[in-house]
């Protein structure tokens, strides 16, 4: 389970948010909304150990991720996947090199697995036989997909992805939607951080959000749902 | 994550550029190595000089073959000759007819006017001029020899510009040794640049830097000693071949027996060791640059 206390940070412009109280169980699927600048990007780095939040804590199953073991930080790391808004970086790869990246980041991955792997997450991100394609060729939204089958392609407990939906585009929404509930019956945790929902998951009635700061919550799925 | 998987992270993520780098880091080594296989052969201008170079005692005219057999045997044992050959009378008036083909006719009116001699050469390691007065003084007091020529006042000033010589070739070396580990550094500075983006990657994924960054410099000592064997190997087979083709080679070099005594071994154990650490340290050094280096 996540929890942040109380959280609060700062940017040049002045304070993006204080007293945040959040919390995301195993299992659930959550997604955070908020205008541009409000600070997403930053909350889902607080929320994962990567920056120290301003005030507050963040506490990952019993244990604080920035008042304890420094190491703890770094172990949540490790069992969890980040998909960032722009991606990825890393210079002028082809996916192949990306899913090499990520097994050396997931260490015992042998490389028969690996290929194996690589080729049904790629079909089912719907990029088919893309490995040996290069990045700067993709298109953002294929380059969104790719992102999410690099790091499921290490198994994590828990998933961060930053705009995703978005950038992935509206056609990827319901099978996205669907990946996202099917992973939550593992028992793994999915925080998504988005400017808005699908329109497509508001005419299908996900509710209203929940508001937390800036942000509004949406619960999209809990371990013990039943699918429909 | 477990230490073994990033001990090669390197060759992993970027295959083609380290097979690249690693075929010009073994021709940088080869070339420090070779230079290094023949200063330690040559002992710089020591083994060319010793080669030129004898002391030569000049018998009197009656001592019998037999008895500069015996010095010869004798001069020999001394502790810094390397060889010494008797010469008889007959040979030596050989040798003097080569040089000097018009003079036959010395011979007519008086047998055979030149004596043997004893011929001394150096060991190249103890051309020294102590070395040399040593040998001087062991030939001088016989009642056999006639004198003793050992260069004279030309041997000192022949010792300092051999020194010199010496002391060049070695600067060289160690210019050639910073040079290369200079280009090594450069070389790991821009991979871990170039790789910048994939360290990030997981250090985000919760790889700790310190496990990266020591992982890499062992990868780099390992691949830096398996580097100066291949590299040792390949000079000492170059060396060989070349010295049956290269006879001026051999002579300057000296008979690569020598490759397996140890005052040649311990120096190339030292230098597999050298390559090693400085490759190693290059790593982390590299990174640090890397770093500090503005994206």
């Amino acid at each position: 389970m996540i929890e942040a206390f109380r959280v609060g940070a700062v940017s040049r412009n002045g304070t993006l948010w204080d007293g945040l109280d959040l919390a995301f169980d195993d299992g659930e699927v959550s997604v955070v909304t908020g205008p541009p600048a409000s600070g997403k990007t930053l909350l889902l780095k607080i929320l994962r150990g990567d920056r120290r939040p301003d005030a507050g804590d963040v506490v990952v199953g019993g244990e604080s991720l920035y008042r304890g073991n420094p190491g703890a930080a770094r172990a949540f790391q490790a069992m969890s996947g980040v998909i960032p808004e722009s991606f990825p970086p890393a210079g002028g790869h082809a996916v192949r090199d990306l899913f090499r990246l990520s097994s050396v980041a997931g260490a015992g991955i042998s490389s028969k697995e690996r290929k194996e792997r690589e080729e049904e997450l790629l079909s089912m991100v719907g990029l088919h036989g893309a490995q040996d394609a290069g990045l700067s060729s993709l298109s953002v939204s294929e380059r969104a997909r790719i992102a999410l089958a690099v790091e499921l392609f290490r198994g994590p407990k828990v998933l961060f992805a930053d705009m995703l939906l978005h950038n992935a585009g509206e056609e990827w929404a319901e099978m996205l939607r669907g990946l996202f509930r099917a992973l939550a019956r593992e028992g793994k945790t999915v925080l998504l951080a988005e400017r808005a929902i699908p329109g497509r998951w508001i005419s299908r009635g996900i509710g209203e959000g929940t508001p937390a700061g800036p942000f509004l919550l949406y619960r999209l799925a809990a371990k013990g749902d039943v699918p429909r | 994550m477990t230490g073994p998987s990033l001990l090669w992270i390197d060759w992993k993520l970027s295959p083609k550029a380290m097979v690249r780098e690693t075929a010009w880091r073994f021709c940088l080594l080869f070339l420090t190595g070779l230079f290094l296989a023949s200063l330690l052969l040559s002992g710089g201008m020591n083994r060319f000089l010793s080669e030129q170079w004898a002391v030569t005692a000049i018998l009197r005219l009656q001592v019998p073959p037999a008895e500069g057999e015996g010095i010869a045997k004798k001069a020999a044992g001394l502790a810094g000759a390397r060889t010494a050959v008797y010469k008889d009378p007959e040979a030596s008036w050989k040798e003097f007819l080569s040089a000097y083909p018009g003079l036959s006719a010395l011979r007519t009116t008086g047998g055979n006017p030149l004596p043997g001699y004893v011929e001394v050469r150096m060991r190249p390691g103890r051309f020294t001029e102590a070395d040399i007065g040593a040998v001087e003084a062991a030939l001088r007091p016989l009642p056999q020899v006639e004198r003793v020529l050992s260069g004279g006042e030309v041997l000192p000033r022949l010792m300092r510009v051999r020194d010199g010589v010496n002391a060049i070739l070695w600067a060289g070396f160690a210019l050639l040794c910073t040079v290369v580990f200079s280009i090594f550094l450069l070389l790991e500075k821009s991979r871990a640049f170039f790789l910048a983006a994939d360290f990030d990657f997981l250090r985000e994924r919760g790889v700790p830097v310190r496990s990266i960054v020591i992982s890499r410099a062992s990868g780099a000592l390992l691949a830096g000693l398996f580097l100066s064997l291949a590299v040792t190997g390949a000079s000492a087979l170059l060396l060989f071949l070349l010295e049956d083709r290269l006879p001026l080679l051999g002579r300057v070099i000296g008979p690569l027996e020598e490759l397996l005594t140890p005052s040649l071994l311990v120096p190339a154990a030292l230098f597999l060791v050298a390559v090693a650490l400085l490759s190693g340290a290059a790593s982390p050094l590299g990174w640090r640059a890397a770093q500090s280096r503005p994206k």
